[in-house]
């Protein structure tokens, strides 16, 4: 190596380290600042730093999900079969693990509702439930596991946290900046306690009432397709499910997921349309069928 | 000027590992516990079970999957879903309006919407149950099982990218 090449080398990696020292430095400085303005400019600082849905915690959108799973289930009963509800934990965590959000604060959990009405809800931070008349809609576990990735999709692109009204979050991060105490004092829990239940408003109306908005559904399904082909399975079941939602026009005024979500028909074409894009889909395993249709036996 | 090849060789490697050292960046793990995994999928054997708020170091990301060495020196691979960053010297650089977490932040963020918020609204709201919430958490899966459940279904091979 010529002397020349080499100090051009040297020179253009000290000048680099020298660089990235200066902005570590400058971090180290302001980590030093910080601590000499105190907890109450820190507070100031993470009021400034958060502002939207994207900077809710884990443990917050865990706190949330707990709440809103606990109105869900103020509104239908829970199935009870130890067995079939441990088969759809096995089929939704693993599902979840190929899914681009795998580990979330207390990880995925599932339960059945008991119920004919057709539905399945996400409620944030992976509390995912799904009706004992939607799953019987489901032919075989492509069909079944479609609908759970459907639902990680939505715990995955945080579409519950999506739905909450900026202003309330802008509110609450407002009263956490102002307080720097462990505990709140009792008015600012009030306050807080308040604005928390708007909240659980905000995304259990998504949830239950009024639906997602219809560009997250097209997204849950896009999701959906992309998880099933990673785990192995047959995309194909997400479009066979979607097949079985031809509302039933004698039924009368919609319920569940034919409220809450677009149009079969339309998903089924966007989902069409994704299918043809993708590489090579599994084939759909007898031994993935077989093991389903025993399970299948034990819900009644 | 004549620099013999074996010092230029020297001050280059030294040069490279101090850049390495710079460019490690302190990440917190953001979610409840977190297996420190042997290699970058979760079907590899776990090295140790990481609490939300330990700092670990990163080394290099593959994947999605980090290399990391914790605060006691054990090095291993992080899901980056289980990870935020701490700090970051470009970030110092890039971004204003940071959406990046110091330790204090951290702490502040931990009293948010938190089980002081929650007991409050269960005292407020005695009619909203959370008896079916707290026994849908106890339901646990673990990896071993998923593995065994997909190599049954024929599905993914438990030895691939997760």
């Amino acid at each position: 190596m010529k002397n020349r090449h080499w100090f051009l080398m040297a020179a253009s990696l000290i000048v680099l380290s020298l660089l990235v020292t200066a902005c570590s430095s400058m971090g180290s400085l302001s980590d030093l600042t910080g601590k000499a303005e105190g907890v109450a400019a820190a507070a100031q600082k993470a009021n400034k730093v958060r502002q939207s849905f994207a900077d809710i915690t884990e443990e917050e959108e865990y706190y949330i999900g707990r709440a809103v799973s606990a109105l869900i289930l103020s509104k239908y009963p829970v199935y009870q079969n130890e067995t079939f509800t441990g088969y759809v934990n096995l089929l939704g965590n693993a599902v979840a693990l190929y899914s681009d959000r795998p580990e979330t604060y207390a990880g995925y959990h599932f339960l059945v509702l008991d119920t004919d009405e057709v539905n399945a809800m996400a409620a944030p931070g992976g509390f995912i439930f799904l009706t004992k008349g939607l799953i019987k809609k489901c032919r075989n576990e492509e069909m079944l596991a479609s609908v759970l990735a459907h639902e990680v999709g939505h715990v995955s692109a945080k579409h519950g946290l999506k739905s909450i009204k900026k202003s309330r979050l802008i509110e609450a991060f407002g009263i956490l900046g102002q307080e720097a105490a462990k505990r709140f004092a009792p008015e600012e829990l009030d306050k807080l306690t308040e604005i928390f239940e708007n909240v659980l408003g905000d995304v259990a109306e998504s949830l239950i009432e009024r639906g997602y908005d219809r560009k997250y559904e097209y997204e849950a399904d896009q999701l959906s397709l992309h998880i099933l082909s990673s785990t192995g399975y047959n995309p194909y079941g997400l479009l066979d499910f979607l097949g079985t939602l031809t509302p039933d026009a004698s039924s009368g005024p919609a319920q569940g997921w034919f409220k809450t979500h677009p149009s079969a028909q339309d998903r089924m074409s966007r989902v069409q349309k994704e299918l043809n894009s993708m590489t090579q889909a599994a084939s759909t395993e007898s031994a993935r069928t077989s093991r389903f249709s025993q399970y299948m036996k034990l819900l009644k | 000027m004549c620099i013999p090849n074996r010092i230029k060789f020297l001050v280059f490697a030294v040069l490279i590992v101090f850049t390495a050292v710079i460019l490690a960046e302190t990440m917190v793990v953001k979610v409840q516990t977190t297996n420190l995994k042997k290699e970058p999928k979760f079907f590899a054997d776990t090295i140790t079970v990481l609490k939300m708020g330990e700092s670990v170091e990163t080394i290099s990301l593959q994947n999605g999957w980090f290399n990391v060495k914790t605060s006691s020196g054990q090095i291993g691979w992080l899901h980056s879903s289980a990870l935020m960053e701490k700090k970051s010297g470009f970030s110092v650089l890039t971004s204003s309006v940071s959406t990046q977490a110091s330790g204090e932040e951290v702490a502040l963020a931990a009293k948010g919407f938190n089980k002081q918020v929650e007991e409050k609204y269960k005292a407020d709201n005695p009619n909203i149950d959370f008896t079916w919430v707290d026994k849908m958490l106890k339901i646990k899966v673990s990896t071993k099982e998923i593995a065994e459940f997909l190599k049954k279904g024929k599905l993914a091979e438990s030895g691939g990218a997760r």
